[in-house]
């Protein structure tokens, strides 16, 4: 009754093989929906290290009176273990460490055409290291599944201990997911030099966050996901280093994230594409937008290239020339991060796909520039940035 | 009695708008089950991105709960 | 008032229509039940094709699988190892492959060979007729036709389950 196509072994036999491993991975992911197959732990162990670089463009002398011109050189080293643990449940542990030198913006003045213009920290700069682990567990339900994690993350003017919990539950058919999420993150923050220089001695900071999504599969080569997630941030949000910094001790943000997917059958290949609208009680408006494509090129291997674009607007209380005469009491800072701006970015990754391995070299190039903005800019930024990145990972399952 | 009209039309809406989905047999998931049709088709590498672009840009916040701070925001 | 209960009413057999279009049209083949009748050709070329008719009389492990699905992968050498086990008894298993295309399926056996019937259904009649609501599912079905269990998914662990199913269902007849 049912008549399979008359079988063409030769042509079988030519197609190279698809590696085992990706396919074990694309189950080991804990923060992927089961939307394939029967929910269930990932079937083998994989490992996973990326190393990348990430480096400042220096800014130049027009833009800096004061300081060093070299900006932020970071070297960063991922590491993840996803491991199944009996017949529902999987553990993770993950590890990063990073090392960072290079000078960050210290205050604005008038330039001597009463442009804003930044002063960095000394040219000692600073070096400072970050160390990070987490450990999490899920367990499988028939429908869903759920889990938790811990973590820790040192620096040597910072510490946080973060917690999260997430469900998800498969529903009609398991053609739509629904997960909801909670974590919370006690920060603590005890600057350098912090009596030479009149800084905070040590103050903290507390976040939580919630978030909800659906996902729904659309036909057999699309899928669609919703979310919004929701933050509070309270305490001590202003920058410790920079001269003149007053934020206000509580923050709300919202965030809806939109994501779809598409594969192409003829072309071999899949193309993401994401929105994300975001508000917070500081003023801020933004709009993130990107997209990949992922071509499959033969069996074994992939090139993805991606391109991101992100605009926001200022925050109220945004100054780009530092005013030493303001009260304390009155909301100000000069951080660029709170100006109005827009980044362009986008770069190409390679994915090589060998037997248990998957070999990964990612680059990105990123410009933030007033001018790509989509807000107005009454105040044009210091010290927007600048970088190149380029990582090379690898995965290993087993 | 208004409120609940509407939330039975909602629901009932959802669902079949949810329902002409709904074509897609389990069987016939071998696109959407590769790799590259994932949420997130290499946790290090958007780990990464999430991490820098929070440190250089005032928005956080999307598809999952935030992790840990740092002192680079 | 009247047209308010008119919507109500019209909203709620909307609603009852869409529960029954979502949910409640299944006619999955359940334990108890008999195994439906299918003839479907063998994945590799010139091989006889298999039917529940040739089946007939055999205690059957019976199971839908694609190449892209992690829990079948894992799942289908232990089905080996237990049709060795067992064949001599009177086991037959039977692996439906649901790939689409056919290639995909016949690359992992490939790499992996399978000494059982694999038939191949690209377009999913049989796990349409079978009311598959998983990947994997698969069923033990005894020599009278009776399905005597349905397992869906496949996790650490589940073989043991299986196989003492399969030991009892061999012993029964």
């Amino acid at each position: 009754m049912v008549k399979a196509p008359k079988m063409q072994h030769s042509k079988a036999l030519r197609r190279k093989r698809r590696s085992r491993s990706l396919l074990a991975l694309s189950t080991t992911a804990l923060a992927l929906p089961g939307i394939a197959t029967a929910d269930a732990p990932p079937t083998e162990s994989a490992v996973s290290y990326k190393i990348s670089n990430y480096k400042e463009d220096d800014l130049s002398r027009r833009e800096v009176l004061f300081g060093d011109l070299n900006r932020y050189d970071i070297d960063v080293h991922q590491f993840k273990l996803v491991s199944p643990l009996g017949r529902n449940m999987a553990i993770n542990f993950d590890a990063n460490y990073e090392t960072l030198s290079g000078a960050s913006p210290w205050f604005t003045t008038a330039g001597a055409n009463g442009e804003p213009v930044v002063n960095l920290s000394g040219a000692s700069g600073i070096h400072d290291r970050r160390s990070e682990a987490s450990i999490g567990a899920r367990y499988y339900l028939e429908n869903g599944s759920f889990g938790g994690n811990i973590g820790y993350s040192e620096e040597n003017d910072y510490r946080a201990v973060y917690i999260g919990f997430s469900g998800e539950r498969h529903f009609n058919s398991d053609l739509t997911t629904v997960s909801l999420g909670f974590s919370h993150s006690e920060d603590e923050i005890f600057p350098t030099d912090a009596e030479i220089f009149n800084r905070i001695i040590n103050d903290d900071k507390q976040s939580s966050s919630v978030f909800v999504s659906v996902s729904q599969i659309i036909n057999q080569l699309s899928t669609f996901q919703s979310a919004i997630s929701i933050t509070e941030q309270t305490g001590f949000l202003s920058d410790p280093y920079k001269l003149r910094d007053v934020r206000p001790e509580d923050k709300k943000q919202f965030a809806w994230s939109n994501s779809y997917r598409r594969f192409f059958v003829d072309a071999d290949a899949a193309w993401h594409t994401n929105y994300r609208y975001y508000h917070d009680d500081f003023g801020i408006n933004s709009h993130t937008a990107d997209m990949s494509w992922h071509q499959n090129v033969g069996k074994s291997l992939q090139i993805v290239p991606h391109l991101r674009y992100y605009s926001q607007s200022s925050a109220d209380f945004f100054t780009n020339i530092d005013n030493p005469l303001n009260p304390l009491t009155e909301y100000q800072s000069s951080d660029y991060r709170l100006s109005a701006f827009g980044a362009i970015s986008g770069g190409i990754n390679f994915i090589l796909e060998l037997d248990k391995w998957i070999v990964t070299l990612s680059t990105e190039r990123y410009i933030a520039k007033e001018k790509y903005s989509a807000y107005k800019v009454s105040q044009p930024s210091t010290a927007l940035v600048k970088y190149n990145r380029v990582s090379l990972g690898f995965d290993y399952s087993f | 009695m208004m409120l609940n009209i509407k939330v039975i039309l909602f629901v009932a809406f959802s669902m079949l708008i949810l329902n002409a989905c709904s074509q897609v047999r389990p069987w016939e998931r071998g696109y959407l089950s590769k790799k590259e049709m994932s949420w997130d088709s290499d946790i290090l590498e958007s780990a990464l991105n999430d991490h820098i672009f929070f440190s250089k840009e005032a928005s956080s916040g999307g598809n999952n709960a935030a992790g840990g701070g740092c002192g680079c925001n | 008032m009247k047209n308010i209960k008119a919507v109500v009413n019209l909203s709620k057999s909307i609603f009852a229509v869409a529960l029954v279009l979502i949910g409640f049209n299944s006619s999955a083949v359940e334990e108890g039940e008999v195994l439906p009748e299918f003839t479907l050709p063998s994945i590799y070329e010139g091989k006889a094709e298999i039917s529940s008719a040739s089946l007939e009389g055999k205690t059957v492990y019976l199971d839908f699988w694609a190449s892209w699905c992690a829990p079948c992968i894992l799942s289908l050498p232990m089905y080996n190892e237990m049709y060795h086990k067992y064949k001599d008894q009177g086991l037959e298993v039977v692996a439906i492959n649901l790939d689409n295309p056919i290639e995909d399926g016949l690359d992992f056996l490939l790499d992996t060979p399978l000494d059982f019937l694999i038939p191949s259904d690209p377009e999913g009649g049989s796990a349409e007729l079978f009311e598959v609501i998983g990947m994997p599912t698969s069923y033990l079905i005894a020599p009278n036709g009776e399905v005597k269990l349905v397992h869906m998914g496949f996790r650490d662990g589940d073989m043991e389950t299986i196989e003492a199913e399969v030991q009892k269902t061999l012993a029964e007849n």
